[in-house]
């Protein structure tokens, strides 16, 4: 029993960090109705990028973390308008995006490791000792983890609600055309939405690195399907499936790995992904015409 | 000379097995629109089971881990290679074929690949983990005695040979109906789903043959170079099939073998003549890389159809607006697909 409770603390944890990546990609997926193969590499690049502006540049760590994860927001941005959109407004195909967006996470990958080689990288931060709250333990950085993940749900929540910007958001996500012949700035809609994307996925990948203690830059494509799970199991493009999926599968993943055994953690992830589109592909929050 | 022979040999087998990887991945994506992103996992199964079943017991105690070792005659471990690659492809494909959008098979395979390669590393009870397979027998190799010479020229007949039945079934396949039904699936699932066809076994078909022809390639190069480590079969490698197929011209079988010869013999051996520098070793793969995912990029972007378009049958068209001129038909199902 208090294995099973240590076994869900840490799957909150887990969670956490699953949670802010998922929502950055469904987001992305709903507004644009494409998936993002390179956002692996964009994880990757705001590990390396907080790395840089850390270790290299000296800046505190939470400016580093500022300056890197706005910096993945940036560069999302840039794919975007220089990229992925002008592709988008060329050749109407589906299958053009998902090639291009393979591509571009082979050209992000390799530029990564030629920046910063294949060894494994380390924060300047203590992990801190486990603090006992009732019948889990945390340490101070899975905490703040948590934090960091439950505040940035409960912005995009606000954001997706309550501004002008989210609504348009959700008219894109619920039907483009229609949401351009009512006057959205849909080109305006989408850069921000990269920039958010971008954002959520470079704190992700910060927090990964916090998480694991020691990143490479392959750390990022491993979590890939990881994430396509949650947000498969959640609903693709629906945001609060994509928390409902990371909760799900990062439980999953870390009860698994105290019962089965810790390397088949990703595994078992995979087998819910399979489970989930064999029996309902839709996901659990079906989102109309998404699936 | 016996060096260049060598040299041209080898050349020729690693064209041949790319102009076989390269036309099963033009049955997936050129005939049917299927997304195939770890071509290069198919290469690896059928490679890793037909060793097995061709080498030998492991020796307990050498640290060299694997299954099977039935020391089965090279014929009978290809097929179970084969056979072992087209189960795969039949048992992704029926995970996410059943769906219409097409980023679910992507992403399915994509997860497939990158789990497969965990576990052949980290278990190395399997395939012997990241150092992977060596010393694998070589076909018919014990049978005679060749010297290496005349048995890279053996080899490099067999693997042509297997080539050209391989390319001559796919032109055929391309003109069957089962071929006209790939491809009238990739243009439009519903209307050939409306005309009472079976759009999942067809696509299901396709995914199997293309997996079936990426076993053989997998198949032919563990016995060529006789050894195989996950290093070998990174996602990279994937993306060399996909330029090829793209830069040769999606949906033309012949496209596909001049995209090999240009991507996978000119531009690999071409940079491998590149000045290695000792102190970053990595440099020249990961430049090599970068090169690879902006060609297939650029190549979608200038010229889609690929340096030998697929010729289509030309119907009388009514002249299109201006404003949407989508170079194939192919454009047209990302909307249909959006629509539903």
């Amino acid at each position: 029993m208090q294995l099973f409770l240590q076994a869900i603390g840490f799957g909150l944890v887990t969670a956490s960090v699953l949670a802010l990546m998922s929502v950055g990609l469904s987001l992305q997926f709903g507004v644009t109705n494409y998936v993002n193969f390179a956002y692996g590499a964009l994880l990757s690049v705001g590990m390396f990028l907080t790395w840089t502006f850390s270790v290299t540049l000296h800046l505190p760590f939470l400016l580093a973390i500022v300056c890197g994860v706005l910096g993945t927001g940036i560069l999302a941005v840039l794919i975007s308008e220089f990229l992925l959109d002008p592709f988008v407004r060329r050749r109407k195909s589906l299958f053009y995006m998902l090639i291009v967006t393979f591509g571009l996470s082979l050209v992000l990958d390799n530029v990564l490791q030629i920046a910063y080689g294949v060894g494994f990288k380390q924060y300047p931060i203590a992990q801190g000792s486990p603090l006992k709250l009732g019948p889990f333990s945390f340490t101070k950085s899975q905490l703040i983890i948590i934090g960091v993940a439950l505040v940035a749900m409960v912005v995009v929540r606000l954001l997706l609600e309550k501004t002008n910007l989210g609504k348009s958001m959700r008219a894109m996500s619920d039907n483009p055309e229609l949401a351009a012949i009512s006057g959205i700035d849909t080109r305006t809609v989408t850069r921000w939405t990269w920039m958010m994307s971008g954002i959520l996925a470079g704190l992700g990948g910060v927090v990964l690195a916090i998480n694991d203690v020691s990143f490479q830059t392959a750390s990022g494509d491993a979590m890939l399907f990881v994430i396509f799970a949650a947000v498969i199991l959640g609903g693709i493009g629906q945001i609060y499936g994509a928390m409902l999926g990371a909760l799900l599968i990062g439980l999953a993943m870390e009860i698994s790995a105290v019962f089965i055994n810790s390397a088949y953690t990703q595994d078992i992830a995979f087998l819910i992904l399979v489970v989930m589109l064999l029996i309902r592909p839709q996901g659990l929050i079906a989102a109309r015409g998404k699936a | 000379m016996d060096l260049i022979l060598s040299y041209v040999a080898t050349i020729l087998v690693f064209f041949f097995i790319y102009n076989i990887f390269t036309v099963g991945l033009n049955i997936q994506f050129g005939y049917t629109g299927i997304l195939n992103f770890t071509v290069i996992t198919f290469m690896a199964v059928g490679a890793y089971v037909s060793a097995v079943f061709a080498m030998p017991k492991a020796v307990p105690g050498s640290g060299v881990y694997y299954v099977l070792g039935l020391s089965w005659p090279w014929p009978l471990a290809a097929l179970m290679g084969v056979l072992a690659s087209g189960l795969l492809g039949f048992i992704v494909g029926f995970i996410a074929l059943r769906r219409l959008r097409s980023d679910y098979l992507a992403i399915v395979t994509l997860a497939a690949g990158t789990l497969l390669y965990g576990l052949a590393g980290n278990y190395n009870k399997a395939f012997d983990g990241w150092a992977g397979l060596f010393n694998v027998p070589q076909p018919f190799g014990s049978i005679t005695n060749w010297t290496p010479t005349s048995y890279d020229v053996f080899f490099v007949v067999m693997s042509g040979l297997i080539m050209a039945v391989a390319v001559a079934f796919a032109n055929r396949l391309y003109k069957s109906p089962l071929g006209r039904a790939m491809r009238a699936v990739r243009e439009d699932a519903d209307v050939v789903e409306s005309f009472g066809k079976n759009t999942f076994k067809i696509r299901m078909l396709a995914m199997v043959i293309g997996c079936v022809f990426v076993g053989i390639g997998g198949v032919l190069t563990i016995a060529y170079i006789t050894a195989l480590s996950p290093a070998g079969w990174t996602s990279g490698e994937t993306f060399v099939v996909w330029a090829a197929l793209l830069v040769g011209g999606r949906g033309n079988n012949w496209g596909s073998i001049l995209g090999s010869l240009l991507v996978a013999v000119v531009f690999n051996e071409a940079t491998r003549y590149l000045p290695q520098m000792p102190q970053y070793p990595n440099l020249i793969p990961d430049i090599r890389n970068i090169i690879i995912g902006v060609l297939v990029i650029a190549v979608l972007w200038f010229r889609p159809q690929g340096v030998l378009p697929e010729r289509k049958a030309s119907f009388l068209e009514l002249p299109r607006k201006a404003s949407s001129n989508p170079t194939s038909s192919i454009d047209l199902a990302f909307e249909t697909e959006v629509a539903k």
